[in-house]
C-alpha cells in the first residue's frame, strides 16, 4: 500500500514540477522589453527596429483581432501584461471606465504639444490624459464606375434596388447601423431604440444587395469584380485606389462617421515608462511620417503634415463628421440584434 | 478475461498508467465543462463586461428568436450536405487507396497527409483565388468560350460546402481507408468463387466489411463542420451565420458570456444526443483512422 | 496479371488528388506574385521571400508555433499512450465516462472549448501563455494519440504478451519487449496528427494565448485591417517544402533500416 502511495505521490509532484517548470520557461526574461498589443501590421519593421536600437528595449509585438477581444485580454490581466495598446476610440472609453487604463507619462512625452489638435480632447479622453492619437478613419463608399451605371452620391444609394449582389460590406456592426440611421437623419449614437429598431428594419431592406461581409481585405471585393460598390474603412480606401485609380471615392452627402485609433498605456503595465518612451519616439514627425504612409489612414500628427502622403491628411470636411461613441446598454442591445438579424437575412 | 490470480497483481501496475489520464480530463476537461455550464445560468452585467451569479434561464428562453433558432437549422444542414458529399467522394477513394500496392498506398498517404500541413487558413486563401469573379476558374471558362460574363461563385452557399468538404476530406478517407486496409480480402474472393458478380461481392462483403471505418469518418467530419465557422466566413462572404460563428460573436462583439455558454451548452447537448443514438443504431464503439 | 489499360479507379484517384492540390499550387504561385493583392499576376519576384527572412515576428511566431506543437504532441503521447494501455486493462465503473470525457476535446467544435478554457483559466487565475497554450492543445491532441492507440491495442494479439510472462518475463519486461514496439506506430501516427491539428489551431490558440505570444495560425488569423500579404504564401511554401523533404527523407531512411535489419536474418 504504501509503495502505491509513493508512486502516486510521486507522479503528482512530477506533474507539477512539469507545470512549474514550464511556468517558469516562459516567464524567464530578463532583457528590458516593451509589449505593444495591438492589430498586425500597424508598424512598419523600420520604425520599430529604430527604436530598439535607440533604446535598447525589445518590442514584443502582440496581435489582437476585434477591439472586444483586447477589452477581453486587458481585463483577464487586470490592465497588466500589456505596455502599451493601440485600439479604436469607442473601446478606449469602456477601458478608461474599467480602470484599465493608466495616466500618461507628460514628463517623458516631450512631442506631445506635435499632435493635431482636432484629434485630441475626444469623448473618451476629455482632457487628453490618457491618450495618444494614432491615425483617424473616416469609412467611405468606393465604387467602380464602368460597373455602376450611375452616380451614388450617398449611403441611401446603397439601398438601390440596381446594386442586387454587389455591395461589399466592412463588418462593423456600429457603423453599418450608423450609416442606416444616418440615412434616416438621426445620430449614428442614438440612443431611441423605437428610432433603432426602424434603423433595424431598413438595415434588412439592403441585405439583398449584400454581396459580401468581412472586416478585412474589403476591398479585394472590390478589385477582383465581386462587388461593383464597396464600404470601407480608410486604410482599405487607400489601398483600393493605390491599385486601381479609376474607382471613385464617395463623401455621403448624409454626412461622415469617424473614428480614431488611440494609444494608451494599461493602468498596471509591466513597463510604462517603455511605452511613453516609445510613444515620444512614434510623435517625432519623421517616425510618424513613416508610420502613417505605411499605415494609410489619417494622419493625427499634425507636425508630420508636411513630411507625410498629402492624401492622408485630413480634408476641411471632416470636422462635420460623427464620431461613433458608447451608447447605453439597451440600445446597444438593439445594436446587437439588428446586426445579427442583418446578417442572417443575408444568407437566407 | 485472463487468470484470476495474476489479475489484481496486473491491477496494480495498469492502475498508475490512468492516472496522468483522469487527473488531466478531471482538471482540464471535466472542471471546465462545469463551470460553462454554469455560467450559462448567470446572469450578464448589462452595462459592459462580466456576469453575476443570479440564477436565470432567460440566456436559454432567448434562442427561442426565430433568428437564432435559423443559426441551428443552418449549422445543421450544413453539416449534414457536408458530411454526405464527404461520403461521396472520400468513401470511393479510400475504398480505391486500400487496394493499391504497398507502394502506391504509401504514395497516396504521402500525398492526403500534406495538404495537413498546411494551414487550413491559407488553403481556404487558394480556394479564394480559384473561385474569385476575375480568378483562374472563371478565366478558363472565358477562356473556352463556355460563359461570357464571369460567374459569381465565391460568396455563396457552394462555395462554403466546397470549402468545407476540401478540408474534412482527408477525415473520411483516413477512416475509410484504415478499414479498407485490415479487410480480409480472401471472404470477397470466396464470395466471388460462389458465383457472386463483383457488384455483389461488394455490397454483401466489402461495404459492410468497411462500414465501421465509414461510420466512424461521419463523426468525424460531422463533428468539427459544425464549427469551422471561419470557412462560412471567408467563403460565404459572412453572409451565412453558424451557431460557431454566434458564439464567437457573443463572446467578442455582444460581451455576452452566459448567452454564449447557454448556447454552447445547447450545441453540445445536441451533439451528444445524435452521436449517442448514432452509435446505438450503428453499433460504432471505435473511431478508426491511422495515418 | 496487371494490364496496361487505365483504371477508373487509378483516374478517380489522380482527379480527386490534383482537385485537393489545385489551391495549394495557386497559393505556391502566388508567393511569387509581384503585388500585394492576391487578385491577379503582377510578374514574377522573390521579394516576399526577403521580406519574410526580415519579420523577426513572423519568424518567432514560427518557433513557438513549433514549440507548442512539440511539448503539446510529447504531452498528448505520454497521457494518451499510458491512459489507453491503462484503459484497456482496469475495469473501473467511471470508466466509460472517462473516455467519452477524454474524447470530448474533439468531439465539440472548435469555439466552445476555446470558450470554455479562456473561462476557466482566468477562472483559476492561471497567466495566458504557453503554460495555456500547452494545455489547451494538450486537451485536443490526447484523444487522437489514445485513439490510435486504443485501435491499435485492439488488434495486437494478447497471447503474444502472455506467452513472454509464461517464458518467465516480468509484467514489465513483457510490455516493454512486446506491447510497447507493437504500438509505437500507432503512438507516432497519433502524435504526427496531433502536431498537425495543433501547429494549424487558430480558434483555440487566440482565446487562450497570453499578451506575448502569437502562433503563426495567429498571424495569419489576426492581419486584419492591413490584409494579408504574399509573405504567408512564402512562408507556406517553404514549410511544404520542408515537409516534402522530411518526409522523403524519412521514407528512404526506413527503407535503409529495414533492409539493414533483415539482411542478417537471411
Amino acid at each position: 500500500m504504501k509503495r502505491k502511495a509513493f508512486k502516486f505521490g510521486s507522479l503528482l509532484l512530477a506533474l507539477v514540477l512539469l507545470v512549474a517548470g514550464l511556468s517558469a520557461c516562459s516567464g524567464g526574461e530578463t532583457e528590458e522589453q516593451m509589449v505593444l498589443y495591438t492589430w498586425e501590421g500597424m508598424f512598419p519593421q523600420e520604425v520599430l527596429d529604430g527604436f530598439t536600437e535607440e533604446t535598447g528595449i525589445k518590442i514584443i509585438y502582440s496581435n489582437f483581432d476585434l477591439n472586444e477581444t483586447m477589452l477581453e485580454k486587458l481585463s483577464a490581466a487586470k490592465g497588466g501584461d500589456y505596455d502599451l495598446v493601440i485600439a479604436d476610440d469607442y473601446i478606449i472609453e469602456q477601458a478608461v471606465a474599467q480602470g484599465l487604463v493608466g495616466e500618461l507619462d507628460k514628463s517623458i512625452l516631450t512631442n506631445f504639444q506635435n499632435i493635431n489638435p482636432l484629434y485630441q480632447g475626444q469623448f473618451f479622453d476629455p482632457e487628453n490624459k490618457y491618450t495618444v492619437p494614432f491615425g483617424a478613419g473616416i469609412p467611405l463608399i468606393v465604387y467602380d464606375p464602368e460597373a455602376v451605371d450611375f452616380e451614388i452620391t450617398g449611403y441611401s444609394d446603397l439601398w438601390d434596388p440596381r446594386l442586387e449582389d454587389s455591395v461589399a460590406m466592412i463588418g462593423n456592426y456600429r457603423v453599418v447601423n450608423g450609416i442606416t440611421l444616418l440615412s434616416m437623419g438621426e445620430s449614428m449614437n442614438t440612443e431611441d431604440t423605437a428610432v433603432l429598431e426602424a434603423a433595424g428594419e431598413k438595415l434588412l431592406g439592403l441585405a439583398p444587395n449584400i454581396r459580401m461581409i468581412q472586416d478585412d481585405n474589403t476591398q479585394n471585393a472590390l478589385l477582383n469584380g465581386e462587388a461593383s460598390v464597396a464600404f470601407l474603412y480608410t486604410s482599405q480606401v487607400t489601398t483600393a485606389l493605390a491599385e486601381n485609380p479609376d474607382l471613385k471615392v464617395v463623401y455621403p452627402e448624409e454626412g461622415l462617421g469617424f473614428g480614431i485609433m488611440g494609444a494608451f498605456v494599461p493602468s498596471a503595465a509591466p513597463n510604462a515608462a517603455a511605452a511613453n518612451k516609445f510613444l515620444n519616439y512614434i510623435l517625432e514627425p519623421e517616425n510618424a511620417a513613416q508610420c502613417f504612409n505605411w499605415l494609410g489612414y489619417y494622419c493625427t500628427i499634425g507636425a508630420a503634415d508636411e513630411l507625410v502622403n498629402p492624401a492622408l491628411v485630413v480634408p476641411d470636411s471632416v470636422t462635420s463628421g460623427e464620431i461613433v461613441q458608447n451608447i447605453s446598454a439597451d440600445a446597444e442591445a438593439v445594436h446587437n440584434k439588428n446586426w445579427i438579424d442583418f446578417k442572417a437575412a443575408c444568407g437566407a | 478475461m485472463s487468470k484470476p490470480s495474476v489479475g489484481t497483481k496486473k491491477r496494480d501496475f495498469w492502475w498508475m498508467c490512468v492516472v496522468p489520464l483522469y487527473l488531466f480530463t478531471l482538471a482540464f476537461i471535466l472542471g471546465p465543462m462545469i463551470y460553462m455550464v454554469a455560467v450559462s445560468f448567470a446572469t450578464n452585467n448589462p452595462s459592459g463586461y462580466g456576469f453575476q451569479w443570479i440564477f436565470t434561464l432567460e440566456n436559454y428562453l432567448r434562442i427561442q428568436d426565430p433568428t437564432y433558432l435559423q443559426c441551428f437549422r443552418q449549422s445543421f444542414e450544413l453539416a449534414f450536405s457536408t458530411t454526405a458529399l464527404t461520403i461521396l467522394i472520400g468513401y470511393p477513394y479510400g475504398y480505391y487507396m486500400g487496394r493499391l500496392s504497398p507502394k502506391g498506398k504509401k504514395l497516396m498517404m504521402f500525398l492526403v497527409m500534406v495538404p495537413f500541413w498546411t494551414s487550413s487558413l491559407i488553403r481556404l486563401y487558394g480556394w479564394l483565388i480559384l473561385l474569385q469573379a476575375k480568378g483562374v476558374l472563371n478565366g478558363l471558362l472565358q477562356a473556352l468560350g463556355l460563359i461570357e460574363d464571369p460567374i459569381k461563385m465565391l460568396y455563396t452557399y457552394p462555395a462554403v460546402l466546397v470549402g468545407m468538404v476540401y478540408a474534412l476530406m482527408p477525415f473520411m478517407i483516413l477512416a475509410v481507408y484504415s478499414s479498407v486496409e485490415k479487410m480480409d480480402w480472401s471472404l470477397v474472393e470466396a464470395a466471388r468463387d460462389l458465383g457472386a458478380s463483383p457488384v455483389k461481392a461488394f455490397w454483401t462483403v466489402t461495404f459492410p466489411l468497411t462500414l465501421p471505418g465509414l461510420l466512424s469518418g461521419v463523426i468525424l467530419t460531422f463533428v468539427p463542420s459544425m464549427g469551422l465557422f471561419f470557412i462560412a466566413d471567408l467563403l460565404g462572404g459572412n453572409k451565412i451565420v453558424l451557431v460557431g460563428s454566434l458564439i464567437q460573436d457573443q463572446l467578442t462583439r455582444g460581451s455576452n458570456w452566459p448567452f454564449a455558454a447557454a448556447l454552447a451548452v445547447l450545441l453540445m447537448a445536441m451533439m451528444t444526443l445524435m452521436i449517442v443514438v448514432y452509435r446505438k443504431v450503428t453499433h460504432v464503439s471505435e473511431l478508426e483512422g491511422r495515418l | 496479371m496487371k494490364t496496361k489499360k487505365l483504371k477508373f479507379s487509378t483516374v478517380y484517384l489522380w482527379i480527386v488528388t490534383l482537385i485537393t492540390y489545385l489551391p495549394i499550387l495557386l497559393v505556391v504561385i502566388f508567393s511569387f506574385n509581384d503585388s500585394k493583392l492576391t487578385v491577379s499576376w503582377k510578374g514574377f519576384t522573390w521579394r516576399w521571400y526577403q521580406e519574410l527572412f526580415r519579420d523577426a515576428a513572423l519568424m518567432e511566431a514560427l518557433g513557438n508555433s513549433l514549440l507548442l506543437g512539440g511539448l503539446s504532441c510529447l504531452f498528448a503521447a505520454v497521457i494518451g499512450t499510458l491512459g489507453a494501455i491503462g484503459m484497456a486493462r482496469v475495469h473501473f465503473k467511471s470508466k466509460g465516462m472517462m473516455e467519452y470525457l477524454s474524447t470530448l476535446p474533439i468531439m465539440v467544435p472548435e469555439i466552445i472549448l476555446a470558450m470554455v478554457f479562456m473561462a476557466f483559466f482566468s477562472l483559476i487565475g492561471l497567466p495566458f501563455g504557453m503554460v495555456t497554450l500547452v494545455i489547451a492543445h494538450t486537451a485536443f491532441c490526447i484523444p487522437y494519440v489514445f485513439m490510435m492507440v486504443k485501435a491499435r491495442l485492439v488488434g495486437i494479439d494478447k497471447s503474444l504478451e502472455e506467452a513472454a510472462r509464461d517464458l518467465g518475463a516480468t509484467p514489465n519486461r513483457a510490455f516493454l519487449d512486446i506491447t510497447l514496439p507493437l504500438i509505437m506506430p500507432a503512438v507516432v501516427s497519433g502524435c504526427i496528427l496531433a502536431f498537425a491539428m495543433s501547429f494549424d489551431d487558430v480558434v483555440i490558440s487566440l482565446f487562450v494565448t497570453g499578451s506575448t505570444l502569437s502562433t503563426l495560425p495567429i498571424k495569419v488569423y489576426t492581419q486584419l485591417k492591413t490584409g494579408v500579404t504574399p509573405k504567408i504564401n512564402a512562408l507556406c511554401t517553404i514549410i511544404l517544402m520542408v515537409i516534402i523533404v522530411v518526409m522523403f527523407v524519412w521514407s528512404f531512411l526506413r527503407k535503409e533500416m529495414d533492409q539493414s535489419k533483415n539482411k542478417p536474418k537471411k
